[in-house]
């Protein structure tokens, strides 16, 4: 039975496909009260006052609560993964301030979503505007206003790192090529936004909190510590969600005012937000921008880089992560496995008045974004074709091989995949094309880039198994022979339910329409902070799961050798019967064995466990392959000069992501991540004007990619290690990561003949006919 | 508010709600209805994750009023089985694994079904023109233009 390595039709589609999905904003409870949220006009500013009278007695209002009403009902909000990063006083709702436009000042519950949003109008506040910090320039000015009174001044985070002679390589070279590279804001975007409904039991004190999340026990935690409620009397559940990319790890304010408020009415109350408010305060990610040295010989030797890194952090910081946390992992991976001798990094993170900045599929992106962009800066700068520069330096994978940071990369086929990316796209031919065409006056351009994600990363990455500690799952063999699989994870998307069936099937040797993958009940789901979220499904939990399959297999089969009288070295298990090697008739159904060791355990041969159940705790024992996921995108771009039009001609993609599970939903990834690549490069764009005002609150002005803008992706699959039992690497962020720098340089190669350089990762219509010289700056 | 009287047919069976005249389509048919494969993306008409058919044609049910519905016939996703069989088309995306978290994939079923009731054969790129009005955050849309493509060819459409 060889269930891993096929396409194997999606346990999730007969109910996604028949509308029987279950979605947080389809829960519905008796006696539910409905909830939404005030929200601030402005982008600085100090309230004066709040008069909610009219509100609270509109028509089928049940409260009204404002910061000051909240600050009674809930802790103060504390960020546990912040790491340095200084974190100002705040609460579910704003008290003594807004702080961006979108930040709750009161929350309205109702009968019916219609009277609280009809009440929320009646609501008067009264404020007193401050000047916006809305730009790097206005955030590291002394003289602008602070954000938070407790806070010395808006720079809330510094870090800087050095490795090697920095100055001697730079003395050493030819060249030294600088520039800055700007990211836009950007927003996750999920179709289905923000909700919740909390059900608190004013008998037991027990609440249930239904949400939209990826990481359940990571809100579980984080509820229980803002409203001090006993966390066993606290349960999350995430039915069906639909998409996160890294924003539904987050936990928004909105969530502990609901469960708070929950609490005072002793009812259910549910929110789901609305489009615009998901636009205007869920979260936007990627605002960074570095000013980058590279020193480099003329014959296309990169000696050292220098990198200085701005991070706009929005008004409030995440929770549980603070995004200046990620900022580690772009000064660990920017110069990439590149063989640089030198290396300095520093980076500022500031608050702005903007809406928090999350997680967002590989939020260490900038390190990719930057590192490809200027390596094809440098190869024009030196007069040498960027796919020979990027040859002479890349590593190439051998046992010693390490980033100049430190990291361990043997096994990564980084060179291999950059010359099957060329080979595919057809390199040599596209640049004869693009010399005809310029001649007719068309306008053509190549880009490609390369990246490694740490999914699970080299042994040194992962300590005592990464993310504290690895990961869990609990596999049971149900009395009729059935498997039930419990994950840690919180699938959005990634069709855990499928391929964490597949791994346990196969393992067990059951059939997969058998097992069956429970997630998202903090009652019974494995602990994990992080749930589902940095590419960690593919080695953590198809490990967990493996592990903890075995377990439950090793008691069976000596429940068997004893039956059967025969050594359990010598049994199978093939379609959930247990059988001798090579005598089939030797046999017994799992179903019976399962069926005894429930009914009557007593009567189990003495000696063995009839428990047959496993908890095994994966800590990446047995991982093989190099651990690093990665590989090259190629795309070719042509440009409308009269228009600045990007219309992408070809996409290819050539992935390391190890062995694969599943190749449909591993592609699925893959070209999902990248049409969020090309999204952010051509359409999107979380806008704020110099004085803070939102500028992309609906779907007219935040352009999502459609079907006429994702061209075909063309995908070829490197199986490094296609045998390791343990060689899954994960491949969720991949895509997005690196579909930025490819298609940047491909604008940029396209537009060279203008001089353009291309420092800025938004290139819509506008700034590609600037930068062609068609219309002025 | 006041309510008022409003029947119309939903997949097949006759229906009589009271609702107050701002409320939409969507708003009906997931809260009065219990219907709730229909999913609200955006509510303002964009996303098309909301898209239903009234009488054979794809409407977003966020954009319209629900009294506007008074007298139709209107389908829904859930109205697709026949007995506990899936449809065609519902098949096709199956086995192409066409959607990740299933959240927009009500809509493209709905405006997928009215163009393939239209009987006429496209090309790939026609297709994707057809479904442009619906937002996917997840797939990339090709293995939803396959499935849609392998759907048509299944049914014979415009053959």
């Amino acid at each position: 039975m060889r269930l891993i390595g096929a396409k194997v039709p999606r346990v999730e589609d007969r109910r996604i496909l028949t509308g029987r999905g279950r979605y947080v904003d389809d829960v519905r409870l008796p006696h539910m009260l409905h909830a939404t949220f005030l929200r601030s006009p402005l982008a600085h500013a100090r309230i004066t006052s709040i008069d909610a009278s009219a509100a609270r007695s509109a028509p089928g209002v049940v409260g009204v609560y404002t910061g000051e009403d909240i600050k009674g009902m809930s802790a103060v909000i504390t960020v546990p993964m912040a790491a340095g990063c200084k974190v100002g006083e705040f609460y579910a709702l704003a008290t003594d301030k807004v702080r961006f436009v979108g930040d709750p000042v009161a929350i309205v519950v109702a009968e019916t979503r219609h009277q609280a949003e009809d009440a929320a109008e009646l609501i008067d506040v009264e404020y007193d505007a401050l000047p916006a910090v809305a730009t790097y320039e206005a955030a590291l000015d002394s003289a602008s206003p602070r954000l938070f009174d407790d806070l010395e001044d808006n720079v809330i985070y510094r870090s800087e790192n050095s490795i090697g002679d920095v100055d001697a390589a730079f003395a050493r070279a030819d060249r030294v090529v600088t520039t800055t590279l700007r990211q836009h804001r950007v927003a996750n975007v999920p179709m289905e936004g923000r909700g919740a409904v909390a059900d608190f039991d004013p008998s037991s004190g027990e609440l249930t909190y239904y949400a939209a999340t990826q990481s359940p026990q990571g809100l579980r935690m984080a509820l229980a510590r803002t409203l001090e409620l006993p966390i066993e009397r606290l349960r999350v559940l995430a039915g069906d969600v639909g998409g996160g990319f890294g924003l539904k790890g987050n936990i928004g304010r909105e969530d502990f005012c609901l469960a708070a408020v929950s609490r005072k009415l002793g009812q259910p109350v549910k929110w789901t937000e609305d489009r615009n408010e998901h636009l205007l305060a869920a979260g936007h990610a990627r605002e960074e921008t570095i000013d980058i040295e590279v020193a480099v010989t003329n014959d296309g030797k990169l000696l050292g880089m220098r990198a200085h890194m701005l991070m706009d952090h929005g008004a409030y910081p995440g929770v549980p992560f603070a995004a200046a946390m990620f900022t580690g992992l772009v000064q660990m991976l920017l110069p990439g496995p590149y063989t640089f001798e030198a290396y300095a990094f520093d980076v500022t993170a500031v608050n702005t008045n903007k809406c928090v900045y999350v997680a967002y599929r590989g939020p260490w992106e900038m390190e990719t974004w930057v590192r490809e962009r200027v390596i094809d800066d440098v190869a024009r700068e030196i007069g040498m074709d960027p796919a020979e520069l990027r040859r002479r330096n890349l590593m190439a994978g051998a046992p010693e091989d390490r980033l100049i940071t430190g990291l361990g990369v043997a096994g990564i086929s980084t060179r291999e995949s950059l010359d099957r990316a060329l080979a595919l796209i057809g390199y040599d031919d596209f640049r004869r094309q693009q010399e005809s065409a310029r001649a007719e006056g068309r306008c053509l351009g190549i880009g490609f880039a390369s990246f490694i994600e740490a999914a699970p990363g080299p042994p040194e990455m992962r300590m005592g198994g990464g993310m504290f500690g690895g990961e869990r799952a609990k596999v049971k063999l149900e009395s009729d022979g059935h498997l039930l699989v419990i994950t840690a994870q919180a699938p959005h998307g990634q069709s855990h339910e499928t391929t964490l069936a597949q791994v346990a099937a196969e393992e067990m040797g059951v059939p997969f329409e058998h097992v069956k993958v429970v997630h998202g009940d903090t009652r019974v789901t494995p602990f994990s902070l992080i749930g589902t979220g940095g590419s960690r499904a593919a080695t953590w939990a198809s490990g967990a799961v493996l592990v903890s399959t075995r377990k439950v297999k090793e008691k069976v089969l000596s429940i068997a050798a004893e039956m059967l009288e025969i050594s359990p070295d010598d049994l199978e298990i093939n379609d959930g019967i247990v059988s001798a090697k090579g005598t089939p008739t030797k046999s017994l159904p799992l179903a019976q064995i399962a069926m005894q060791a429930t009914l009557a355990p007593n009567s189990l041969p003495a000696g063995t466990d009839p428990l047959l159940e496993a908890n095994e705790a994966f800590k990446g024992e047995g991982i093989t392959g190099s651990g690093w996921s990665g590989g090259t995108h190629a795309c070719t771009v042509e440009v409308d000069l009269e228009t600045g039009r990007v219309r992408i001609l070809r996409y290819v993609v050539v992935e390391d992501c190890g062995r694969v599970i599943n190749p449909a939903i591993v592609e699925g990834q893959v070209r999902g991540g990248v049409a969020q690549g090309i999204g952010e490069v051509l359409y999107e764009h979380a806008a704020y004007d110099e004085d803070g005002n939102f500028l992309a609150g609906t779907f007219m002005d935040y352009l999502l990619p459609t079907a006429t803008e994702i061209p075909r992706i063309e995908i070829e699959h490197i199986e490094s290690d296609p045998d390791g039992e343990l060689g899954f690497r994960g491949v969720g962020e991949g895509g997005a990561v690196v579909a930025p720098a490819t298609l940047t340089n491909a604008v940029a190669d396209a537009l060279a003949p203008f001089g353009a350089r291309v420092q800025d990762q938004y290139l819509p219509p506008s700034k590609v006919l600037e930068l062609a010289g068609v219309v002025a700056g | 508010m006041t309510r008022r009287p409003l029947q119309l047919t939903v997949n097949g069976r006759p229906q009589e709600v009271f609702v107050e005249p701002r409320r939409t389509l969507a708003d009906v048919l997931r809260e009065d209805l219990e219907l709730t494969g229909t999913h609200v993306g955006c509510e303002h008409g964009v996303c098309g994750a909301c898209t239903v058919l009234v009488d054979g044609l794809a409407v977003r049910s966020c954009l319209m009023l629900a009294v506007q519905a008074q007298g139709s016939s209107v389908m829904t996703i859930e109205g697709l089985e026949r007995d506990g069989e899936m449809h065609p088309l519902q098949e096709a995306f199956r086995d192409s694994h066409s959607f990740q978290c299933g959240f927009c994939t009500p809509g493209f079923v709905m405006t997928a079904l009215a163009m393939l009731e239209e009987g006429q054969a496209l090309s790939e790129d026609e297709w994707r023109e057809e479904l442009s009005g619906n937002i996917c955050r997840c797939t990339g849309y090709q293995s939803i233009v396959e499935g849609v493509q392998l759907a048509a060819e299944r049914m014979g459409v415009g053959q």
